[in-house]
């Protein structure tokens, strides 16, 4: 028992089990938001580490292949944009001007609530890089020198909460047009809230993965500069 | 008709872009890591403060606008990478898990600050761009 707990494969085994085990519940639930995949996994797997007392770091070391994936996942990234590029172009003044001010609007909520309540200056830098999608927070966070595992967990649920809330705060201040409710869920909610854009409609889910990317983009030139008068 | 045998599928050359030998799936994901892996190097040849998997993103960006099909050559394992995207965020929120404690101390500027900004973002780009994209020739 002990030799098939301690082997190298079994921590990637257990996430892969995992992880397919909870898209099958989401699916059969009617995919609810609340039990995304990604949030049950970790769960389960935390849960399973715990009660078998097997050390983080042994687990981290089996799933190395997980973390060495994120680098190409990020490069592709580019593939959503290029799809969506022709419509981008069209109104690119439009896209960019949106992009800034709700970068600055989003950076300037975050930092303000937390220094408004005293927060330390660690915890103002784990918290900037969930305005990013997780792939280039984790980067980024590195970067500035955040805590890049607390860091992941608020983007999550910055997600769970576009996936969940977002539409129906975009329907109480009456943004209908498709493009516009798109970009809204990509530059707040990233992958989790993008993956049920699309789901729901071609065009909200090219303009959520093309306002992800973006603001993945401006976001790792802006972050740096932000941390620098918190470290 | 019928007799003859199904003929190979299509022309030697794929519509992923990569001749019908090559493993698809392994030679983007080579591809994808190439361009990581290139980024790397002009992050530390350049100092930008930027990770070098983001300027692998704008390469296949600037390189895929102008040839299609360099792009379409990444899509065998870019297209998976991004639908599962989320399965590798689970090392890293299994670590979050084991330090709940720093969470929970911090619950209240954490929650005023992940759902205010969050909230915020949300409205301010929404109306944003849909008041723009009204004007514009687009709508």
């Amino acid at each position: 028992m002990n030799a098939l707990v301690h082997a190298p494969g079994f921590g990637l085994a257990l996430t892969l089990a995992a992880y397919l085990g909870a898209g099958e519940l989401h699916r059969r639930l009617g995919r609810p938001a609340l039990l995304a995949p990604v949030l049950v996994t970790m769960v389960v797997v935390a849960v399973v580490l715990e009660v078998l007392r097997i050390p983080y770091a042994e687990y981290l070391a089996s799933v190395s292949v997980l973390t060495l994936l994120l680098g190409p996942a990020t490069v592709a990234l580019a593939l959503p944009l290029l799809r969506s590029g022709r419509a981008l172009l069209a109104d690119r003044l439009a896209v960019l001007l949106t992009l800034v001010v709700t970068g600055a609007v989003s950076v300037t909520v975050t930092v303000g609530a937390l220094v408004a309540l005293g927060a330390p200056d660690d915890l103002v830098l784990t918290t900037l890089p969930r305005s990013v999608t997780t792939p280039v927070a984790l980067t980024v966070g590195e970067t500035i020198g955040a805590n890049t595992t607390l860091a992941v967990v608020l983007t999550l649920v910055s997600g769970v909460l576009g996936a969940t809330a977002g539409p129906w705060l975009l329907d109480r201040v009456r943004v209908r047009d498709p493009r516009a409710r798109g970009f809204a869920i990509g530059v707040a909610a990233h992958g989790i809230g993008t993956s049920r854009a699309l789901a729901k409609s071609d065009v909200a889910g090219g303009w959520s993965s093309a306002a992800m990317v973006l603001n993945a983009l401006a976001m790792t030139v802006a972050l740096p500069v932000v941390a620098r008068a918190f470290s | 008709m019928g007799l003859t045998p199904p003929a190979p599928a299509g022309p030697a050359r794929s519509a992923r872009g990569w001749p019908a030998h090559v493993p698809a799936v392994l030679a983007a994901l080579a591809l994808l890591l190439g361009l990581q892996l290139l980024g790397t190097v002009l992050v530390d040849l350049t100092h930008l403060p930027v990770p070098g998997a983001v300027v692998g993103l704008v390469v296949l960006l600037g390189v895929g606008a102008r040839f299609p099909g360099f792009a379409r050559r990444a899509e065998p394992a870019g297209e998976p990478l991004l639908k599962h995207l989320q399965l590798l965020f689970v090392p890293p929120g299994v670590g979050a898990l084991t330090q709940l404690s720093t969470l929970v101390q911090q619950a209240a500027p954490l929650a005023l600050a992940v759902v205010g900004s969050f909230a915020a973002g949300l409205v301010v780009a929404g109306l944003l761009l849909q008041r723009l994209l009204r004007r514009g020739p687009g709508a």
